[in-house]
């Protein structure tokens, strides 16, 4: 057994071992058998990301994208958990929402774009309407099966210690719930790049997306790979911070 | 002594039209302040129906529960149940956890904090106030459920097979802590246990329940005399007797069981 931090560098190494080959064989096949005009080698790939963080142009456009991709992925946690657990606590509301999200469920959100650029047009807002809704299914479900299934032993233990009804909800119910509202977040991150990278291909100005599209448009390759390189690195990143931060939170779980 | 529960005429009957069932059939028994009752029955008597009514969780179809004469309407801090499977807040520390009581009931924090104190130290859970329930045995916890509602000081305890989950050395030091903490601070104690030596070890009387629908067989008096050791008591001629009197009451019902 190797000593713990060796141990640990060992296991970083091999965690990216797969990308490692990745990059390889699109070393070895840009310019053998892709030309490199349509498939640019990695090193000039990476030679491009330095030169747009030095230029500092995509700065304007991440910070956009990263807006757009809090905002509505804040939004839907909002309204999720608001809505997940108003279902599970009360009949009226989930007969109202539940044949609406039964019925939306296996609509891509992204095809709704052109219909948002209608009433919110080009832009910030439907971006974030589109990001909003992508995300707002795995919240809802996850929080509205948690809220559900809450122990009933629980909310009696509350009851026997003098907890009115009302205030069950935020003392027991809703601390209940949040390992599960934050497992619906974590599937919810990743749909939030993708809804925004979408929106932003079709209906923006602005943001990475649109800078994928203008530069594959163009024929300028190397920037459009480095693009989407960056907004990758930067999903991947996200992904990996929003863990860590639950891992901390849910000390008791 | 305050603490005294009348049970009158209850029935309880749960679902509709076919689906109904009786579990609680015209139950009249009284537990007087300051006593230990254990309750036994066959699986499926309403034992644990009966607690939850007289917690308050579940409403009587027929009949009324009353502590010190006045009708129960509803959960109420002077009764405190302590569960089978313990119900502490996963997301609350051991300390957390039994200051809940306290909180609720508006203690200011100085106090909650002795008061929270007293009672870790009572279940020997000091060092502990930091962890959380994940972080604990299953003897440990239901240490902490044991504190959280001694902590604020119910009249009556509920304690639905508390000790149901755990081994037999566990349980045994678990019930001379209970009698010490019941004998030190005189509170009514509603024990549910299927193990009939821990019904006759722990109580002063033992109410032992009918098959479905349940209701009151009878009352066994436990008059034994408690000054000794714990082994000096089990293996009492005393005690052989009683456990066989309950035992054989409780066994008839069984035995009806498995004729139909």
């Amino acid at each position: 057994m190797l000593p713990t931090p060796v141990q640990g560098v060992v296991n970083t190494i091999v965690d990216w071992i797969p990308l490692g080959i990745v990059v390889l064989v699109w070393e070895l096949v840009s310019g053998g058998i892709v030309a490199t005009d349509v498939l640019p080698a990695p090193a000039t790939v990476g030679a491009e990301i330095v030169g747009l963080f030095v230029s500092g142009e995509v700065f304007s456009h991440l910070f956009i994208s990263l807006f757009r991709v809090g905002v509505g992925l804040g939004l839907s946690i909002l309204v999720g958990v608001l809505l997940g657990v108003g279902m599970a606590r009360s009949d009226p509301v989930e007969n109202f929402f539940d044949i609406f999200l039964s019925m939306t469920y296996p609509i891509p959100k992204t095809a709704l774009v052109p219909l948002a650029i209608l009433w919110l047009g080009v832009g910030t807002k439907t971006a974030i309407l589109i990001v909003f809704l992508a995300c707002l299914l795995p919240i809802v479900l996850n929080a509205n099966n948690a809220a559900e299934n809450v122990d009933q032993n629980l909310v009696w233990a509350a009851q026997m210690m003098g907890t009115d009804e009302r205030s069950i909800l935020y003392k027991i119910v809703f601390p209940a719930t949040i390992p599960e509202i934050m497992t619906g977040v974590r599937q919810a991150v990743p749909i939030a790049f993708i809804a925004l990278v979408s929106a932003e291909l079709i209906a923006s100005n602005a943001g990475m997306g649109y800078l994928i599209l203008t530069s594959g448009q163009i024929g300028n390759y190397p920037t459009m790979f480095a693009n989407i390189v960056i907004i990758s690195a930067v999903a991947f990143v996200a992904v990996r911070a929003f863990e860590e931060a639950r891992g901390r939170l849910l000390v008791w779980t | 002594m305050d603490g005294r529960v009348t049970i009158s005429g209850l029935e309880k009957v749960y679902g509709q039209g076919a689906e109904r069932t009786k579990a609680i059939e015209d139950l009249n028994f009284e537990v007087d302040g300051g006593e230990f009752v254990s309750v036994v029955g066959p699986s499926g008597c309403g034992k644990s129906t009966l607690l939850y009514l007289i917690a308050g969780f579940l409403d009587a179809t027929e009949g009324t529960i009353s502590v010190d004469g006045d009708p129960i309407n509803g959960p109420g801090t002077d009764r405190g149940v302590v569960f089978q499977d313990y119900a502490l807040f996963p997301w609350r520390t051991v300390y957390e956890n039994v200051t809940y009581g306290l909180e609720e009931d508006g203690v200011p924090k100085d106090e909650r904090q002795n008061i929270a104190q007293k009672y870790i130290d009572m279940v020997d859970l000091d060092g502990f106030e930091d962890k959380y329930p994940k972080e604990l045995s299953g003897g440990m916890k239901q240490r902490v459920g044991i504190a959280r509602t001694l902590a604020y000081e119910p009249k009556i305890l509920l304690m639905d097979e508390p000790f149901g989950a755990l081994d037999q050395p566990l349980r045994e030091s678990l019930q001379d802590q209970l009698l010490d903490i019941w004998s030190d601070l005189g509170k009514t104690a509603l024990f549910i246990t299927h193990d009939v030596e821990e019904a006759v070890y722990l109580s002063e009387r033992v109410l032992i329940m009918t098959r479905h629908p349940g209701t009151k067989k009878t009352v066994a008096e436990i008059d034994l005399d408690r000054s000794g050791s714990r082994e000096e008591i089990v293996t009492s001629d005393d005690f052989a007797h009683f456990k066989n009197d309950v035992w054989k009451s409780l066994h008839e019902e069984t035995q009806t069981e498995v004729t139909l």
